[in-house]
């Protein structure tokens, strides 16, 4: 079963600003499992791209995350998840896209991240 | 010692007065700025008040001189204009505790008086002048060059600080409640963001002249650029982000057609300039720089948000204003460092002066030339708020440091720094200084 998970960085990620519950090995943990991995936040995509990179860890995407809907379109998934901390931004777009959502205490504790 | 708001009679508000009475007597020479932060960690050493002290100081220090040879101050009192102490969040008493206390909790945290600064700063033991700006630098310089133009005091400190709470603005007050109440309600309808009024007149621009949002992108991307060479900038000190055109045309919409990089990022961040005589600022570690004019814009519209019209009308009297007090045309200015923070203040502005022979309509065919520090026709090398960050104060040091000679990597290089001019925020309701780096 293919599944993509797309996480948000700032309160999400625990290099994010503010750090959020969601460790950089958990997201290598994902990508182990095959899930498709990437980021959806508001930083510059291009900087998006330079964490990756700096961190030495693939990614399969960045977006924005109004873009959510046409991330959904750009991979053929059966299940799509969005992991952020903010209700007006992360877990509308994620609705709204048609993807599931954690919050980022709920993904450190998910099974597909651990 | 009471200190009040400096009264309308200290602000040059109105065209057809003449030359400034002072020009080329009243010089800036030291500058100092604390460090910047995304939000406050609620420790004492990096509270609002901590960082004006040590702003303050750095300015001192700047300029050479002992803190005893400062007579005045001039200070903004407001430390946000969008992040507020909740109501149910309890006062940091550590905090309050560490400094020595005025009669209001929050003054060192949450805002800023005269009588704080005095009791936390004993060794400013000759201050003898003290006035208020409200919310602005560019306020507050408008203040400080009368005060010492006038001779109320001769060596003045001033500063202005912003904190920053949770990192996000207008969350808390009447925007978290179900209801407004009385004329707020008028003013905040459909609880639009704080960008809505200028992407409303924005649009208006792009439709009279048949321009569109993308052709703001070389002006983002080139402020980002000047903002990461300036290194007490936030953006410089924390995240050394460039931005590119897929970055800034994706970007979510805030109030079409203003996006998230048409806002500036809130943050907390303190500065101070000191103020001197030019016969006083001779003798200064630093090389003068001489204030030919200061300006006021105190435009009132007709409606809840000012028209297009408006705009531009306002934009254009400002400019003939700040021209005549100095005594120069737009063929003088070497740079400009007008308000960017919403990014589509900026055209308004640089229109209004005809900075390098621009007209209305004509600033975002500029903004496809060049317009980097190298270039001949420098636009806001300073980065300014989107370059650098939510302060409103990046564009005057940066103005006095282009003409000291002291810009480091944001130095204009294409055109000799002579006079610049700063100021806002707002087309309607602002205030600019003409800077020199000779007082004639």
């Amino acid at each position: 079963m293919s599944i993509l998970i797309s996480f948000d960085i700032d309160g999400t990620l625990e290099i994010g600003d503010p750090p959020g519950a969601v460790t950089l090995e958990m997201v290598k943990t994902a990508r182990a499992k095959g899930i498709l991995t990437g980021s959806c936040s508001d930083r510059p995509m291009s900087a998006q791209r330079a964490i990756w990179k700096k961190y030495g860890i693939e990614y399969d995407f960045v977006c924005y995350k109004h873009l959510l809907p046409d991330l959904k379109k750009q991979f053929d998934a059966e299940s799509y998840y969005h992991v952020g901390d903010r209700d007006d931004l992360d877990r509308k777009y994620a609705m709204r896209a048609g993807f599931g959502f954690f919050w980022p205490d709920e993904a450190a504790k998910n099974p597909l991240l651990l | 010692m009471t200190t009040r708001y400096a009264p309308p009679s200290m602000y040059r508000s109105r065209e057809g007065v003449g030359v400034w009475e002072h020009r080329g007597k009243v010089a800036a020479v030291g500058v100092g700025h604390s460090p910047t932060e995304r939000r406050w960690d609620e420790r004492p050493e990096t509270s609002v008040g901590a960082w004006s002290i040590m702003a303050l100081r750095n300015a001192i220090a700047d300029a050479g001189i002992t803190p005893d040879q400062v007579d005045g101050l001039v200070i903004v009192p407001e430390t946000t204009t969008g992040a507020f102490w909740p109501e149910d969040k309890a006062l940091p008493q550590d905090v309050i505790e560490a400094f020595v206390q005025t009669n209001d909790p929050l003054d060192g945290i949450a805002k800023l008086s005269v009588d704080w600064l005095l009791k936390n700063m004993p060794e400013l033991t000759n201050i003898n002048y003290s006035l208020y700006a409200p919310v602005c630098m560019s306020n507050a310089l408008n203040v400080a060059a009368q005060v010492v133009g006038d001779g109320l005091a001769h060596t003045v400190l001033v500063l202005k600080a912003w904190h920053n709470l949770q990192g996000r603005y207008y969350q808390g007050g009447q925007n978290a409640q179900d209801a407004i109440g009385g004329t707020s309600a008028m003013r905040s309808l459909w609880g639009a963001p704080a960008c809505y009024g200028t992407a409303l007149q924005f649009a208006e621009y792009c439709h009279k002249y048949n321009k569109n949002h993308d052709m703001m992108t070389p002006f983002i991307i080139n402020s980002r650029r000047n903002g990461l060479m300036f290194p007490e900038g936030y953006w410089a000190q924390h995240r050394p982000e460039e931005l590119t055109d897929e970055d800034y045309q994706l970007a979510r919409w805030i109030a079409k057609p203003a996006n998230l990089f048409d806002n500036d990022i809130p943050i907390m961040c303190a500065a101070s300039y000191l103020f001197t005589t030019a016969e006083r600022a001779k003798d200064m570690k630093q090389k003068p720089v001489y204030i030919l004019n200061h300006a006021d814009s105190d435009a009132v519209p007709r409606g809840l948000t000012p028209t297009l019209d408006e705009v531009e009308a306002e934009c254009a009297l400002t400019g003939r204003k700040i021209y005549e007090g100095a005594g120069i045309t737009a063929a003088d200015l070497s740079f400009e460092n007008m308000y960017d923070g919403f990014t589509q203040f900026h055209q308004f502005h640089i229109e209004g002066l005809g900075y390098r022979g621009i007209g209305f309509g004509d600033a975002l065919d500029f903004y496809q030339t060049d317009i980097s520090i190298e270039g001949s026709n420098p636009v806001s090398p300073s980065g300014g708020n989107i370059g650098s960050g939510r302060s409103r104060f990046w564009m005057h040091t940066d103005s006095i440091q282009q003409l000291q000679g002291r810009a480091g990597g944001r130095q204009i290089t294409g055109v000799d720094a002579e006079i610049g001019v700063s100021g806002g925020p707002m087309p309607l309701g602002g205030n600019y200084t003409v800077w020199s780096a000779t007082p004639d």
